[in-house]
């Protein structure tokens, strides 16, 4: 019988070293351990050794038996480790280039889909535009002292007798008359935004920039859906929890005319070195001033209005705490600028 | 307009409990806004910024008057105590016997001064100098703090002659002419172009630059004994403009230029009578000339409750629109539900219409205190035009492939414009000086500016280029234009081809001579015969340049797409490989083998080297899988093509 064990042992063994796979082994495992297994039926056998070499025959067999586990069990993990390639995840991936939308870009299409949520229609005018347009139509006369605040750039060319002189265009408010004289019969709602220039370069100001110009006409428009509108604004572009406020102001095409606040997102309205307050100024807005419907042939005893104007940057900064030192590095185009947007 | 206003001056013409800070609170939410409040020894200085049309609230008693109507709304009594209007002790006369005066009244609606003789010049008491300086007004002497005094506490200006200096005690206020020149007080001398307020005395010298500044022929000194107490009210139109003309933005210009309240003459000369007698021990001849040939009457303006309601968007009692208009020294009178509203002289100017009343009521009812809804109503049935979701999705496409966008100034110099490019009449500097008619320069600028900080970049920019028209306002074309630094021509015209086959666009590239190219360099991009734009190497520049008018790309871009049935048969693909002569141009080689028969679908070029060029050419037919026997002669038409046209050779 030791000689049976030993010829079982050698022939596992060699079966166990050549086999291929994890199927094969698999089986060896099972023609030796299996029920009817070779091993197996040695152990039942044991019975049948005469009782002076019994233990000697049983302490091959379980030496055997412990032999072929420990190389089916290793022949297994070789298999797995000879399944496994070479590979470094960590090698960095290539890139392609990442461009980047400007600032400006960004915040005109925000404040495009806020406003097109409630039904205005984006358009755009003159950059460069008729006096009349820019002043005259919206309720300031030649010489008024109103005009001092548009620092206005006028460009060289001949007067027009109907319009006036050519000037870069300083407000987006010289679309209010447009819009109406284009719509003719309210109702109007419309988002005019475009590029405004002003003789001014400064930290907080530069010669061109963006404003955004919004305008309702239509029967019994209030100063309730003027507040309506800007809180919809604020809440939508700058987050649910901020209000705005309106303060008494002065523009000769509004009447009455405000000065919009929102409440102050660092300190959620309670006051801090960024606001004054709990408040921060976002800019003007007014009722429609009657002088300017009538400028753009709208009957105002019966139709009344509100219109906005604001800039876009202005606007933008104040949203993400994008503190931004110097507003001219906005139309510089510095690439360490550009592309941390 | 921002004035300073010291707290305790305040409350000389306000009685309130209201604390500082509540008080700049309210002010601002209802009325003038008050920006911040300094510290001023134990007292306080309000910065307020009082907007263009309420030159009544620039001085201390217009906005006591203002807080006085603020305030109670906010439940915080306030009284105002109102200032002399009126004397027993002087008659307002039109002839005096001290002073001869001839007045153009348009010029100079009321006309009012009076004599105080043997004044003693000094300085003036303590609370006078600092409440001037509170103001950030340096005291000088008590005769001129006067002036300064009461326009700081009234609004209204007020001038000082030396009385012996105006010869034969004449006056002529006359509009200037064209040529005459003024020595003012601070010893300028102004040549004056006509049309300007002056005063003439009895010689027939000028004395006085009317509400901007005093003439220097006249003005008090320390030896002065009697001094000529000035008040007036001048069109302010004519003010402006002399102000502004001759760049002298005095305090009295910026206010006479607004329009004063005629009414508010008589108060200011009573105060300057009272302060004269007090600090500079003056004797007031009893007779104030006073030349007002139109005195002020109250305008009525006429509306109804409903306006007044639809315009706030809420009811309103009547009787709440009576104490809000009443608080503010309008007079109030209903019939049912029409009101007539009597405006007083010190909001004549600003208060003219429906309009204006209504946003009276609204402030004083606190725009704090209204709701906010968003309005309904029809929908316009005008939604945003699609052209602008269009350059969105360009913009995008471009940032995709690794572009950067950037937005450069308009505005620029002489040399990077065409001729006949629009310029401005006050450029803020020759670099900003003209409308650009070309995005090129400005793009090529940017790239010089990054260059060598960066390897390899593509900027983009859209906006607008402005070209003249006659007698009109000058086109103004939107454009999409970008610069490649560090690509070679290849990856860069590939991101123009990419772009242009997102768009679904089938473009030609054409060789072309165009402006601010270099020769030969340049390639106009078609579709069908209608040019889009340009591609190629600026003149003396490394980088490629393109530009499309965003108009044509919209307006040639299909909106939608047709499905094409997918082929049931397959393409067969092959490269082959070319020698070409020197100086080939191998788009015009590709071009021939795409379109030398409708079976050949694709012919694209795959490698370079050395003059071996190889081509992935894909044979197709919608009917049928093509055999070996058919795509081979295809295949030798092509090699017979190319060896005919361009002298290719098929390699090995």
């Amino acid at each position: 019988m030791q000689e049976e064990i030993m010829s079982a042992k050698n022939q596992a063994l060699a079966q166990i070293t050549s086999a291929k796979d994890n199927m094969e082994l698999e089986q060896i495992r099972i023609d030796l351990f299996g029920r009817s297994g070779k091993i197996t039926g040695l152990v039942k056998r044991i019975k049948e050794v005469p009782v002076e070499s019994r233990q000697q025959v049983g302490i091959l067999i379980n030496e055997t038996k412990q032999t072929l586990e420990n190389l089916l069990a290793e022949q297994k993990n070789s298999f797995k480790e000879n399944a496994r390639e070479w590979f470094d995840p960590t090698i960095p991936g290539i890139k392609p280039k990442i461009g980047h939308l400007h600032l400006v870009t960004q915040a005109i299409t925000e404040i495009s889909r806020v406003f097109e949520g409630i039904d205005f229609e984006r358009v755009r005018y003159p950059e460069v535009e008729w006096d009349w347009f820019a002043f005259e139509g919206l309720n300031m006369p030649k010489g008024h002292p109103a005009r001092d605040e548009w620092e206005t750039f006028f460009v060289d060319t001949r007067e027009n007798p109907k319009y006036g002189k050519t000037v870069l265009t300083p407000h987006t408010s010289s679309g209010q008359v447009r819009e109406m004289l284009k719509v003719k019969t309210p109702p109007i709602r419309m988002i005019n935004i475009a590029k405004c220039y002003r003789r001014q370069s400064d930290v907080s100001h530069v010669p061109m920039f963006h404003q955004f110009e919004g305008l309702v006409v239509d029967e019994d428009i209030s100063i309730v859906n003027l507040k309506g509108t800007l809180d919809y604004f604020a809440q939508s572009f700058f987050g649910k929890e901020r209000k705005t406020r309106l303060r008494p102001y002065h523009f000769q095409f509004t009447e009455p005319s405000f000065e919009v606040d929102i409440s102050c997102g660092n300190c959620d309205g309670k006051g801090c070195k960024l606001c004054k307050g709990g408040w921060l100024e976002l800019g003007g807005a007014g009722m429609v001033h009657p002088n300017v419907l009538k400028a753009g042939s709208i009957n105002p005893s019966r139709y009344s209005g509100f219109a906005f104007g604001w800039g876009v940057e202005r606007t933008y900064m104040m949203k993400g705490g994008i503190h931004i030192p110097d507003i001219r590095l906005l139309y510089s185009a510095d690439l360490r600028f550009l592309t941390q947007f | 307009m921002d004035i300073k206003i010291l707290d305790s001056w305040l409350r000389e013409f306000l009685g309130t409990k209201a604390k500082p800070a509540d008080l700049a609170k309210y002010l601002s939410l209802s009325g003038p806004s008050v920006e911040r409040i300094e510290k001023f020894g134990a007292d306080s200085v309000y910065d307020i910024e009082v907007t263009t049309n309420r030159i009544d609230s620039t001085s201390v008693y217009g906005i006591a008057r203002e807080a006085t109507a603020i305030l109670p709304r906010f439940k915080v009594h306030a009284k105002l105590k109102r200032t002399k209007t009126s004397s027993s002790e002087y008659k307002f006369v039109k002839k005096v016997s001290y002073l001869n005066p001839v007045v153009d009244s348009k010029l100079c609606p009321r006309f009012c001064a009076v004599l105080i003789k043997n004044v003693k010049i000094g300085d003036s008491p303590g609370l006078i100098k600092t409440r001037l300086e509170s103001a950030g007004v340096r005291a000088i002497n008590n005769v001129v703090d006067i002036s300064n005094y009461i326009m700081l506490e009234l609004g209204q200006p007020v001038h000082t002659f030396d009385y012996d200096k105006i010869k034969k005690h004449k006056m002529v206020l006359r509009e200037s002419k064209n040529g005459e020149s003024i020595a003012t007080l601070d010893r300028k001398i102004f040549k004056l172009n006509g049309g300007d307020i002056v005063i003439e005395d009895g010689d027939g010298r000028l004395i006085d630059l009317a509400g901007v500044m005093g003439g220097n022929l006249s003005a008090v000194d320390t030896n002065t004994k009697n001094v000529l107490l000035f008040v007036q009210t001048y069109d302010p139109v004519r003010i402006r403009k002399t102000s502004m003309g001759l760049a002298q933005r005095t305090m009295a210009a910026t206010i006479f230029e607004k329009g004063t309240d005629t009414e508010l003459v008589t108060p200011a000369i009573l105060k300057g009578i009272e302060l004269f007698e007090k600090l500079c021990k003056g004797t007031p001849e009893k007779e104030v000339i006073d030349i007002y040939p139109f005195p002020f009457k109250s305008k009525k303006i006429n509306l109804n409750l409903d306006f007044v309601e639809k315009r706030l968007g809420v009811n309103i009692s009547k009787k709440d629109i009576s104490d809000f208009l009443t608080s503010l020294e309008f007079e109030t009178a209903w019939t049912g539900n029409n009101l007539t509203v009597n405006v007083p002289s010190f909001r004549s100017r600003d208060v003219l219409e429906p309009e204006d009343v209504v946003e009276e009521i609204a402030r004083i009812y606190g725009y704090h205190n209204l709701p906010s809804e968003v309005m309904s109503g029809k929908l316009t049935g005008r939604s945003t035009s699609l052209q602008f979701t269009f350059e969105e999705k360009l913009k995008n496409y471009l940032s995709g492939w690794g572009g950067v966008e950037v937005y450069t100034s308009s505005l620029v110099a002489e040399d990077y414009v065409s001729q006949n490019a629009l310029r401005l009449i006050n450029p803020l500097g020759t670099d900003s000086e003209y409308l650009r008619t070309s995005l090129m320069p400005s793009l090529i600028n940017a790239a010089r500016q990054n260059s060598g900080t960066f390897e390899s970049f593509h900027l983009f920019e859209m906006s607008n280029i402005y070209l003249p028209k006659k007698n009109d306002l000058p086109e103004e074309r939107l454009m999409l234009a970008g610069i490649f630094e560090g690509y070679k021509y290849r990856n860069a015209k590939g991101i123009v081809e990419a772009f242009l086959e997102k768009l679904r666009l089938n473009a030609n590239f054409e060789i072309n001579e165009s402006k601010g190219f270099a020769a030969g360099k340049c390639s106009s991009i078609l579709i069908g015969t209608e040019k889009i734009g340009y591609i190629g190497f600026p003149e003396n520049s490394s980088n490629v340049y393109y530009e499309f008018e965003v108009s044509k790309l919209f307006g040639l871009t299909q909106k939608t797409t047709v499905y094409t049935e997918i082929s049931k048969y397959p393409s067969q693909v092959e490269d082959i490989t070319f020698t070409l002569p020197e100086k080939t141009m191998v788009g015009k080689v590709l071009e021939e083998i795409r379109y030398l028969q409708s079976t050949i679908n694709n012919a694209e070029l795959r490698d370079i080297y050395k003059n071996s060029y190889t081509f992935r050419i894909s044979y197709h037919d919608n009917t049928k899988t093509l055999t070996d026997k058919e795509v081979e002669q295809i295949r030798n038409k092509i090699l017979q093509k190319v060896k005919e046209k361009f002298g290719g050779q098929i390699k090995g």
